[in-house]
């Protein structure tokens, strides 16, 4: 069964309905005990990474996610300011990040775009695939997807690098390592490959 | 949907059986007095179509033959020309309406769902007898997207103008509920009610005589019997006591137009004149298809009807297994009739619904929601005791009589009993 | 590359969907539910639903209706009408919305925008402002449904938004509004220069020419319709509608311009 954190941050109803229409089981997980028979996990995430650190970390949720992730090999998935967590940390807080996947989080920088110059990043944009992976299967080279945010992902390694974005620069838009994923823009609001991605999910 | 309401007359029974028997002599015709379903010792099924003893008025021949093959055999065959016989009839028909269109911006109406038989009319309005057609579409608050795709590409691609009617939804769905907790099998006379009334009154209203449909033999040969929730057209004596006793809101602002008014004052008096294209030149529903795809970028359905969210989960869903009527048995056994399908394709293709099972359970929760039930009241509703429109007042055997008369006169040819 | 939005707005007033004329002049344009179906289907870039009554007649959102909605919704749905409070926004948030558009209640008290975006996050804060010219030039903004002056200009007020944490500006044309006639221009010109703030534009848009034209101009923009998505031809027959992906991008590909240094960043 696929559990979603629900620590107070992102659009919970959204994934439930579709994985209602996929008819595949999501079971929202909203404290420790929920997290029985779960075995992989979606972290969603809006707003700024500090209050996401906090929220999560005060959940009573965080070790035994850490636990059934790290420990038990459960795929996970971060969403938006969830994929921003699996990082050592973030320009836009203090608090240290999940540490996941080797990287931080830094704003985007727009500087090459000049007078357009606009953040949020927000709007339909190009999703182009760097490496095969479960995620993407049957993903074509460039999809559509939507995208709310203002800082993003930047991997030690390119190799966990799934697939990039571009917004003045190119950045990391799916990255993965081993079971866990994590993608900056929103799945649960991107149409048809927003589904195809939860479904893929659903089926690593 | 459109085709059900202008499907307009009745061939009495009995006319219809002396036919066959003067035409084939010694043949025995039985009736099955059913309704009989699989599984039943007394179950039947035609041997040249795939129309069965759900049917309860089906009647067989000693050769296990319905009466809905020799009545397409000796009744509609010989009267339906697609040859140049049609043809010129075609261009005779184009010439009286383009010279009762002179004066006007247009010179007919005809609707438009968004399915295959009236969007071909449409392309053969315009493209094949020269007419200025007025499009008419009623949004009875069920159009899928490919229909309204649909009709926006027959419209640019024709460059024909459109005029939509949009049906009250307060008032829609307050009639749906009243008619869904009548229980009666007839659960699309809602929405055909709102069609046909809506295009009459916009026609009658703005003086248009001639209304073109795309109501046809080649897919519509083998009527849809009776007893499957086809009642004849808009009774409103039948309408308003199931709206009486289970509706809660007035019906303000509701197009509607009793079937006797339409046949009577509209024809008789108004002089509407309803011409159906569609039959007087070859209309394969396959080749219609790829011409309107290939023209126009129209999207093909999976099947008949599926331009109305409703329809599509009345027909695959509601009717099937509440009542054990499966329209798709007429549709298919049209398309047996006229050549379009083979007998062995047509039980493949019954033997399962057409939209899968998660679809369909989606679907209920969709028509539920949009109707204001919770899914488990719904739930009782089709569990509820099935009722007849005998259960209700209705002016059945008056539209009865009416329909003989036209008959008589050889106005309709399909089997109605 | 990142595109601009085009947004289909739809207006509920006694729960069915009406296209307005300046404001006024309701035309019934049929259910909510199976319109937010249709456009889900024809997969558009966003959607807003604004509730006309709910401020004027003083009442709470319509949850069930917004949660009725929102499960149809596989894009951002931003939901409008009589929100005052974070737990109402919380509550809305809860059944699936992503944005709120605030209008009166934010314009009657600015403050409120910070207490928003601290408790719901800034990007899911949007700030409405129907805007009307003045007799003898310039713009003021209306609430309550085009009926109450503000008496405020909207880049004073698009200023003190931006400065609060709002998330993102819709300036909505209440002259332009039902015409079809395209956007006012001149008034986009004057908002789009007072905030860096992403900024969708309502009122006006007759055809994909006026939404090209916009982009032409702005580049990234949000830019909203009502009546171009539900009305066709001559009669405004009522008839739902949205560019295809493909009619999409080659609006896009037309009108970007190639300056446009979104167009060639990235690699």
């Amino acid at each position: 069964m696929i559990g979603i954190i629900d620590y107070g941050l992102g659009n919970i109803k959204a994934f439930v309905n579709i994985y209602k229409k996929l008819d595949v089981g999501l079971s929202v997980v909203s404290a420790k005990k929920d997290l029985e028979g779960i075995t992989k996990v979606i972290l969603p995430g809006v707003g700024a990474f500090d209050h996401a650190m906090t929220q999560f970390s005060n959940s009573g949720m965080r070790e035994a996610v850490e636990e059934l992730v790290l420990g038990g090999n459960a795929p996970l998935i971060g969403i938006c300011v969830g994929m921003q967590m699996l990082a050592r940390d973030s320009e836009e807080g203090k608090l240290p990040g999940l540490g996941w996947i080797d990287g931080n989080v830094r704003k985007i920088d727009t500087s090459r775009l000049g007078s357009a110059t606009r953040l949020p990043h927000m709007g339909w944009n190009d999703v182009v695939r760097r490496r095969e992976s479960p995620i993407l299967k049957s993903f074509e080279t460039t999809s559509e997807f939507y995208f709310l945010h203002s800082f993003c992902f930047h991997s030690d390694s390119p190799e966990n690098v799934v697939a990039t974005a571009s917004y003045g620069n190119d950045f990391a838009a799916i990255i993965s390592k081993g079971n866990i994923y994590g993608i900056q823009c929103h799945p649960e609001k991107s149409h048809h490959s927003g589904i195809a991605i939860l479904r893929n999910f659903a089926e690593i | 949907m459109f085709l059900q309401v202008f499907r307009p007359t009745i061939i009495y029974k009995r006319r219809d059986l002396e036919i066959t028997n003067h035409m084939s002599g010694n043949i025995q015709l039985v009736k099955s007095k059913g309704p009989f379903f699989h599984g039943d010792p007394r179950y039947r099924m035609c041997a040249k179509t795939i129309m069965d003893t759900s049917d309860p008025e089906i009647v067989f021949d000693k050769d296990g033959i319905s009466d809905y093959y020799h009545n397409f055999q000796q009744s509609i065959l010989p009267n339906w020309h697609t040859d140049d016989r049609g043809s010129q009839e075609l261009q005779r028909q184009a010439e009286l309406i383009r010279a009762d269109g002179k004066k006007r911006d247009f010179d007919c109406i005809m609707g438009l769902s968004g399915g295959l038989d009236s969007s071909f009319a449409a392309y053969v309005a315009k493209e094949i007898m020269g007419l200025r057609p007025l499009i008419f579409h009623v949004d009875a608050g069920w159009n899928t997207q490919q229909a309204v795709g649909n009709v926006e590409k027959i419209v640019n691609g024709l460059g024909l103008d459109l005029f939509t009617e949009v049906v009250n939804w307060e008032e829609m769905k307050d009639v749906h509920r009243a008619f869904l907790k009548s229980q009666i099998a007839d659960q699309d006379l809602p929405q055909d009610a709102v069609f046909f009334s809506g295009l009459y009154k916009f026609a009658r209203k703005n003086k248009i005589r001639y209304v073109l449909t795309g109501a046809n033999y080649s897919t519509e040969c083998c009527r849809e019997p009776e007893a499957w929730g086809a009642y004849p057209g808009l009774d409103l004596t039948l309408f308003m006591d199931i709206h009486k006793q289970f509706g809660s809101i007035p019906l303000k602002t509701m197009p509607l137009v009793d079937i006797l008014q339409y046949k009577l004052v509209y024809r008789y008096i108004y002089g509407m004149r309803i011409f159906r294209p569609l039959n007087f030149l070859p209309y394969i529903k396959t080749d219609a298809e790829t011409l309107l795809k290939d023209k126009f970028g129209w999207e093909p359905f999976k099947h008949k009807h599926h331009e109305s969210r409703f329809t599509r989960f009345y027909e695959d869903y509601w009717m099937p297994r509440k009542f054990g009527y499966e329209k798709r048995r007429a549709h298919f056994s049209s398309l047996i009739l006229t050549g379009q399908m083979t007998r062995d394709e047509a039980l493949v293709r019954i033997s399962k619904p057409e939209m899968d099972e998660q679809f369909l359970k989606q679907e209920f929760e969709y028509v539920a929601t949009k109707l204001n039930f919770s899914v488990d009241e719904l739930q009782a509703i089709f569990e509820g005791k099935n009722k007849t429109y005998h259960d209700y007042k209705n002016k059945r055997y008056l539209i009865g009589i009416g329909a003989r008369a036209m008959a008589k006169l050889g106005l309709e040819r399909r089997l109605f009993r | 590359m990142l595109r601009p939005r085009i947004i289909p707005c739809l207006l509920v007033h006694k729960r069915g969907l009406v296209k307005t004329v300046n404001f006024k002049s309701h035309k019934y344009v049929g259910d909510p539910i199976n319109a937010v179906r249709i456009f889900n289907e024809k997969q558009v870039d966003e959607l807003m639903v604004l509730d006309i009554d709910a401020t004027v007649e003083d009442r709470e959102p319509d949850y069930q209706m917004i949660e009725n909605l929102a499960a149809e919704c596989r894009m951002p749905l931003c939901y409008g009408g009589g929100v005052k409070s974070a737990i109402q926004a919380q509550r809305i948030f809860s059944l699936g919305v992503e944005k709120i558009a605030f209008s009166s209640a934010i314009v009657e008290k600015p403050e409120l925008v910070s207490e928003l975006a601290d408790q719901v996050g800034s990007q899911s804060v949007v700030a409405v402002l129907d805007v009307k010219k003045k007799l003898l030039g310039g713009y003021e903004v209306f609430t309550k449904n085009g009926r109450h002056s503000a008496k405020v200009k909207p880049v004073e007020l698009i200023k003190k938004f931006s400065a609060l944490g709002a998330g993102e500006i819709v300036i909505n044309s209440i002259d332009n509004d039902g015409m079809m006639k395209g956007y006012d221009l001149n008034l986009i010109e004057l908002c789009r220069a007072s905030t860096d703030l992403p900024m969708t534009v309502l009122g006006g848009a007759g055809s994909l020419d006026h939404i090209g034209e916009l982009i032409h101009r702005y580049g990234i923009i949000g830019a909203a319709a009502g009546s171009l998505f539900v009305f066709k031809g001559t009669y405004r027959a009522v008839l739902i509608n949205y560019p295809t992906p493909i009619q999409k991008r080659e609006l896009l590909l037309k009108h970007m311009q190639p300056a446009d240094p979104l167009l060639h960043a990235g690699s």
